[in-house]
């Protein structure tokens, strides 16, 4: 999967699973403030993740420091390359 | 007619949470879709027995443990008997593969002898076992009342360990660690799946003490019908929600009952199987991630029941229970295997006369709902003829798999009646007739009490963790999200 693949998956996973509009989809947007996340959506964000990419999420470091959408494309491009490497 | 909160399903986590948010003064309403309250743990008599359903015993019910400190709060001890199991073996645990069997002790230290008699090798995984469970289990939030109110979290054993994977990291030795093992029939997950933390949660208890209630669930039952009436709760009973409606900005309104009324109120809290609540919401109300992570919740097995009626009374079963398992592997926990690979509980049924020597058994089984396919659009009291062969040769043939497996009783029993998982599904309204709900798994993310909903909150043992003090905890932990952790814990400090 090259990372656009990667970006335009989980872009599509969160407006089917989290009805978002895709054009609020910018990698600048904030998960709570503009995308109007809260704490409890981050379970379910593990779950659309896990599902989609077929792996697990541990509550790692690197998912804390997550404040906007391109924080977590970031992140799962990571993860996925770890997983390669 | 107007409330404050609405609490949907009257079990031991709906009548709680309705008594606990009625003591802080809220005007509450309860909704049974049972002709009656509590249909899970009341019990029912034949033939002169009273026989327990959904309540046998319980752990940390001894004075000052953390259950009789909730059932004092909620006003409930001067109408309740304990009757404490027999410290020395409140469970016989019977393993038929290895020969092998054991009383199970209750109190850390004549758990730790005794393990350390029969394991002499084994004394370091003992100690590790069960220092973690204990100290699990104390850190839960309303285990400890010492819990700094703003960090009351669950722990989470979403990632594992799983309680196999604790226990192979201890030892290599099968029955010491089928010993450890045997208690997943207490939560229906079996070890390779059930996190140790939430094993730990609900074995931590009875290691601390074992009781049952005088007269069983049946005078629970009544004792927490009368706190309802004294605190004026209205209880709605033979009909059940239909509908938890909403207005258009997404503030909760009422609920709409089947028998067609309204109760209006500005929160409600949800004590349903997560697979009915969705039943009861609008389909925009939960985003579709959230849908489909409560639809694909696993379940725990179901089971088939066996009541019998006894003759001479089972002299050491009147302070103890009987876990048999046919196998040290526990994988599966057995509910797809043939009868005799499954393993059995065994319990004694009392007689109504005090000074009668009848008394009876009560024999579970894990069994498939699966399995009941082919009935599985009848209902109680209309079920189809070959059903009930079915039903029959059922109870024959657990009975006959009983007096092999336990022939302290063999000759003794002549079963009276006979459950089946479309029994348990119908009584209980649980939609898979399921004996703990759904799984507490390594992997699965169960819901939370709070939900995106504003003013719709869960509890139940879907949330925290079944059994009569899980049911319990789970109230506590919504009401302390709804009236405050800080209060809540304080108003429960005053009794210790
Ligand atoms: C055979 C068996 C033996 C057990 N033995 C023990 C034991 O010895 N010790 C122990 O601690 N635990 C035991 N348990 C477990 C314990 O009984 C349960 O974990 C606990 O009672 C669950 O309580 P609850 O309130 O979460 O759920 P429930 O009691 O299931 O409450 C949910 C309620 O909601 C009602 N309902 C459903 N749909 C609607 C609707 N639409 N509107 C209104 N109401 C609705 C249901 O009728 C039900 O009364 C046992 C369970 C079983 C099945």
């Amino acid at each position: 999967m090259t990372d656009a693949e990667i970006i335009a998956l989980i872009n599509i996973s969160l407006t089917e699973e989290f009805e978002l509009k895709m054009e609020d989809l910018k990698p600048e947007a904030l998960l709570f403030d503009d995308l109007e996340l809260d704490s409890l959506d981050i379970v379910d964000m593990v779950v659309v993740l896990e599902s989609a990419f077929q792996f697990k999420i541990r509550e790692e470091e690197s998912i804390r420091q997550i404040r906007t959408l391109g924080d977590i494309h970031n992140f799962v491009i990571n993860k996925k390359n770890a997983l390669l490497n | 007619m107007r409330y404050d909160y609405v609490v949907i399903g009257a079990g031991v986590s709906g009548i709680t949470t309705a008594l606990i948010l009625a003591k802080s003064g809220f005007d509450v309403a309860l909704v049974e879709k049972s002709p009656r309250i509590a249909p899970l743990i009341r019990g029912f008599s034949r033939h002169g027995v009273y026989f327990d359903t959904g309540f046998h015993y319980t752990g940390s019910f001894g004075d000052g443990e953390i259950l009789d400190l909730f059932f004092r709060y909620l006003g409930l001890d001067d109408q309740l008997e304990k009757t404490p199991y027999d410290p020395q073996g409140f469970d016989l645990i019977r393993n038929l593969e290895a020969g092998f069997e054991f009383w199970f002790p209750y109190g850390y230290h004549r758990i730790r002898q005794r393990l350390h008699a029969t394991f002499p090798a084994e004394k370091d995984a003992v100690d590790t076992y069960l220092q973690a469970v204990e100290a699990t289990y104390h850190a839960f939030p309303y285990i400890s009342l010492n819990t700094d109110a703003f960090s009351v979290a669950m722990p989470s054993g979403i990632h594992g360990p799983s309680l196999q994977q604790f226990l192979d990291r201890l030892t290599d030795n099968r029955l010491l660690k089928w010993v450890l093992s045997i208690h997943c029939l207490l939560h229906g997950v079996p070890p390779e799946e059930i996190p140790f933390t939430n094993h730990a949660c609900i074995v931590g208890p009875y290691f601390e003490s074992v009781h049952g209630i005088q007269g069983g669930g049946g005078s629970l039952v009544r004792a927490l019908d009368g706190q309802l009436a004294k605190l004026g709760v209205a209880v709605y009973c033979g009909t059940g929600v239909r509908e938890i409606r909403f207005a258009a900005d997404r503030t909760l309104t009422g609920v709409y009952l089947e028998e067609g009324k309204n109760l209006d109120c500005r929160g409600c809290v949800s004590t349903v199987h997560p697979r009915e609540l969705l039943n009861l919401v609008p389909e925009s109300l939960f985003r579709p991630v959230y849908r489909k992570r409560l639809e694909r919740l696993e379940e725990t097995s179901s089971a088939h029941i066996l009541y019998a009626r006894c003759d001479s009374s089972l002299d050491r079963m009147a302070r103890a229970n009987v876990l048999i398992s046919p196998h040290l592997d526990l994988t599966g926990l057995g509910a797809d295997q043939a009868l005799q690979h499954r393993p059995v509980y065994l319990t004694a049924a009392r007689s109504k006369k005090a000074r009668s020597f009848k008394a009876g058994l009560i024999a579970i089984c894990p069994a498939s709902i699966a399995q009941m396919s082919r009935w599985a659009h009848s209902v109680n009291g209309k079920r189809p003829a070959d059903y009930v062969i079915f039903k029959e040769n059922m109870g024959t043939q657990l009975g006959r798999y009983i007096e092999t497996a336990c022939p302290e009783v063999a000759g003794k029993i002549d079963w009276a009646d006979c459950a089946t998982p479309l029994t348990l599904r119908d009584f209980s309204h649980s939609p898979f007739g399921s004996l703990y709900g759904v799984k507490h798994k390594v992997g699965q993310h169960n819901p939370l009490p709070l939900t995106k909903a504003p003013g719709l909150f869960l509890a139940g043992q879907a949330i925290v963790a079944p059994g009569i003090l899980g049911a319990v905890v789970s109230a506590f932990l919504v009401c302390g999200i709804i009236i405050g952790h800080c209060r809540l814990l304080k108003a429960l400090r005053k009794y210790r």
